[in-house]
């Protein structure tokens, strides 16, 4: 029962099964919103559709690439493939063995569909000929009373490479879920970040690792320069200072590391300095706002008890009596801003740098306009084993499927005082393809002698 | 579009429709002798579009790497340049363009409908992984392209052994053995290539999302491409799937590449891969 039960867990049909059920289920992460991937659209979602949307959160389907059934199609696929791996290292290693036993006579060796026979030319041995095979990458045994060649012999080794790479890519993202963490913070110039849990944002709630701790990083920004052409983001260029006085350049691309954490560009917006003062000019209150305008979007500032809504034009232009931008580019950038007081309007208008808006019985200045930044601060000890995983699996798919085995035997037969090759070869996947390679190799080594 | 961007994709397009139409008569009243000339009419196409994109590079300081009509730009160009090159080095092979042709002149049809603006380059792409990510993803596009014309063709010539008369343009291709291994090198080839290209994809996405796999919907559809071409090289290899069988797979199989580069972007407007030049 036992012995059943472990051949079919191995067995390659059962390898295509779970590839094809794996496949299903990234099919319906893609169909169905993921509330990790997709939060705003899910919970939009669950609003307008609470049954539907409760029967698949029931059955994990809104969160289908960690779903118990996901989760228990990686784990068969893994059981699957260490089986496979283990049933297949004594072929491999069989495949790889290069011994005597190998040299079969040509005429009638099975399984090689080139067989040929070559006239020896004028002032070539065997021993010439020999080393003109092995100069092609073909490692021989034997004589030229009988030889085997063989070219790529430890190309099936790859087969074993390429599937362990999957097994380190599944160790580095287990020790990478279960060390990471992930955060967003949102800094504005000027504002230093010491690595406390409470300078993070608090929607999403900073994921944090179950075995480690918090990233200890601890810097200043100095200065935020955002570029874009048109509409178009092409760059932007966040200075920060660490501790040690070092200054740093994050892009996007080019995210701030220090171990193994990384502190990823995300998000632009502006802190502008308003300053609310009543009528005689005391001021009320005042500070920098980081608000979320950049891009059309609306945001709220309060001062005392005075709510503005704020809109942001980063190229301002009136047309047609509307307010717009020329492009996103920052050239002529401008707020535009609506008061109210106890749910009553009390004033509208635009505000530029060093600006002074009149509202009602209120004046708003604009004292200064820096820029935030959202981070995207993440924290994972196994990338390195991720990556040699990715190494090692695109090495050995090289390996294995362009560097694949070519296999000869020959012997070198005298008849009628005249010497012939007469040789067979055969290589990996392909036959006919084979053929011609092999033709086009003895062209080469007789073609260069004569 | 630049001016003489326009120009030449124009000029490519109508040059590479005539040669579909010949391919196409060529196929239809079995006139083998045409294909040379249609394969030329096709190269010409191909001068002509390769101008319109260092016309869009001269113009935009960039090679178009984004966006569908970017996509459609330059993954026709590999994907003709491959079967340009494979006809090049194998005559009998170039018959191949009748699949890849209507496949690049509808793809160069849908990419001029989307978006041709000129964009300067977006910062997500200036990445040295860029270069490495997308040229890999191109150059399996147009192994897998090429494995889906054989695909064609091996069907086509299956069918047409069983006629009488044989059509002599199937019979300009080679062997239906040779055929099925050709198959299965351009999928080999497509799956090294593809391999790479999702490995530096993951070294480019932690520097800029943040993370080696976001579960993205570009993402999780090359997975699935990827996962398709490994199970049809395991089906080739170890149950011995081959001739009609791989050559249904193949042509089936290249719908998953066409979902990736794009259909996912039509139809999902949260794709990280949008890169703000949809």
């Amino acid at each position: 029962m036992l012995k059943k039960i472990i051949k079919q867990l191995s067995s390659l049909r059962f390898t295509i099964v779970l590839i094809c059920l794996l496949g299903v289920m990234f099919i319906l992460g893609l169909w169905v919103p993921q509330k990790d991937l997709l939060r705003d659209i899910y919970y939009q979602w669950k609003q307008s559709s609470p049954r539907l949307v409760f029967w698949l959160d029931f059955f994990q389907l809104t969160s289908v690439y960690t779903s118990w059934l996901t989760l228990s199609f990686w784990f068969s696929f893994f059981t699957n493939l260490s089986l496979v791996l283990w049933q297949r290292i004594p072929v491999v290693r069989k495949r790889i063995e290069i011994s005597p036993a190998r040299i079969a006579p040509p005429e009638t060796a099975p399984g090689y569909p080139f067989r040929e026979s070559y006239l020896l030319p004028d002032g070539m041995d065997g021993a010439a000929l020999m080393k003109a095979i092995s100069t092609r990458g073909y490692r021989l045994i034997g004589s030229e009373a009988g030889f085997y060649g063989v070219k790529n012999r430890l190309s099936p080794i790859a087969f074993g490479l390429f599937h362990i790479s999957f097994y380190l890519i599944l160790l580095g993202g287990l020790i990478s879920f279960y060390s990471q963490f992930i955060g967003y913070v949102d800094l504005a110039q000027g504002e230093q970040f010491q690595g406390e849990l409470y300078q993070y944002n608090s929607k999403p709630y900073p994921q944090l690792p179950k075995i480690g701790k918090i990233p200890q990083a601890s810097f200043t920004i100095k200065s935020i320069v955002p570029h874009v052409v048109r509409n178009t983001p092409t760059g932007i260029d966040v200075t920060l200072v660490d501790k040690a006085g070092q200054s740093h350049i994050v892009d996007i691309n080019q995210p701030y590391t220090d171990g193994p954490s990384s502190f990823v560009f995300r998000h632009l917006g502006v802190a502008p300095l308003f300053v609310l003062k009543d009528a005689t000019g005391k001021e009320l209150g005042g500070s920098f706002f980081k608000i979320d305008v950049v891009g059309g979007k609306e945001d709220i500032v309060r001062i005392g008890d005075v709510t503005f809504k704020v809109h942001y034009y980063p190229d301002y232009e009136l047309k047609n009596g509307r307010h717009g931008t020329k492009s996103m580019e920052f050239n002529n950038p401008v707020f535009i801003l609506i008061g109210e007081q106890g749910g009553k309007k009390i004033g509208e208008g635009t505000l530029k740098k060093n600006g002074t808006l009149a509202m009602g019985d209120y004046r708003l200045e604009l004292r200064d306009v820096p820029y935030w930044v959202r981070f995207y601060v993440v924290k994972q000890h196994g990338l390195p084993i991720v990556y040699l995983g990715f190494a090692i699996a695109s090495i050995a798919v090289i390996w294995r499927l362009i560097f694949f085995r070519r296999e000869l035997v020959g012997a070198l037969r005298e008849e009628n005082g005249v010497r012939r090759l007469v040789v067979a070869g055969r290589s990996e996947y392909y036959k006919n393809l084979a053929i011609d390679e092999f033709r086009k190799l003895f062209g080469e080594i007789f073609k260069n002698r004569s | 579009m630049a001016y003489w961007e326009m120009v030449f994709y124009w000029v490519a397009l109508v040059f590479y429709s005539l040669a579909c139409g010949g391919f196409l008569y060529s196929f239809i009243f079995k006139n083998p002798g045409f294909m040379p000339k249609m394969t030329k009419l096709f190269a010409l196409g191909f001068v002509a579009h390769t101008i319109a994109i260092i016309a869009r590079f001269n113009a935009t300081g960039h090679l178009p790497w984004s966006g569908h009509y970017e996509y459609a730009l330059m993954g026709g160009w590999f994907v003709l340049g491959g079967t340009l090159w494979v006809g090049w080095r194998n005559k009998e092979l170039q018959g191949l363009a009748i699949a890849t042709l209507p496949l690049v002149i509808i793809m160069m049809g849908y990419g001029y409908l989307q978006n041709p603006g000129l964009t300067p380059k977006a910062a997500s792409l200036k990445t040295i992984w860029l270069f490495i990510h997308v040229y890999f993803a191109w150059l399996a596009f147009s192994a897998y392209s090429l494995a889906m014309a054989v695909g064609v063709i091996y069907l086509k010539k299956t069918k047409d052994a069983l006629q009488e008369v044989k059509n002599e343009s199937l019979e300009r291709f080679p062997s239906l053995e040779r055929l099925d291994e050709l198959l299965f090198r351009f999928i080999v080839f497509g799956f090294v290539t593809d391999t790479i290209m999702m490995a530096a994809g993951s070294l480019w996405a932690k520097n800029l999302w943040g993370g080696y796999w976001n579960w993205d919907p570009v993402e999780t559809w090359s997975l699935i491409s990827w996962l398709t071409y490994g199970l049809l090289i395991h089906l080739r290899v170890t149950f011995g799937w081959r001739e009609k069988r791989l050559a249904w797979l193949a042509i089936a199989a290249l719908s998953t590449v066409i979902i990736c580069f794009f259909g996912v972007n039509l139809v999902v407007n949260t794709s990280l891969h949008m890169f703000q030049v949809r």
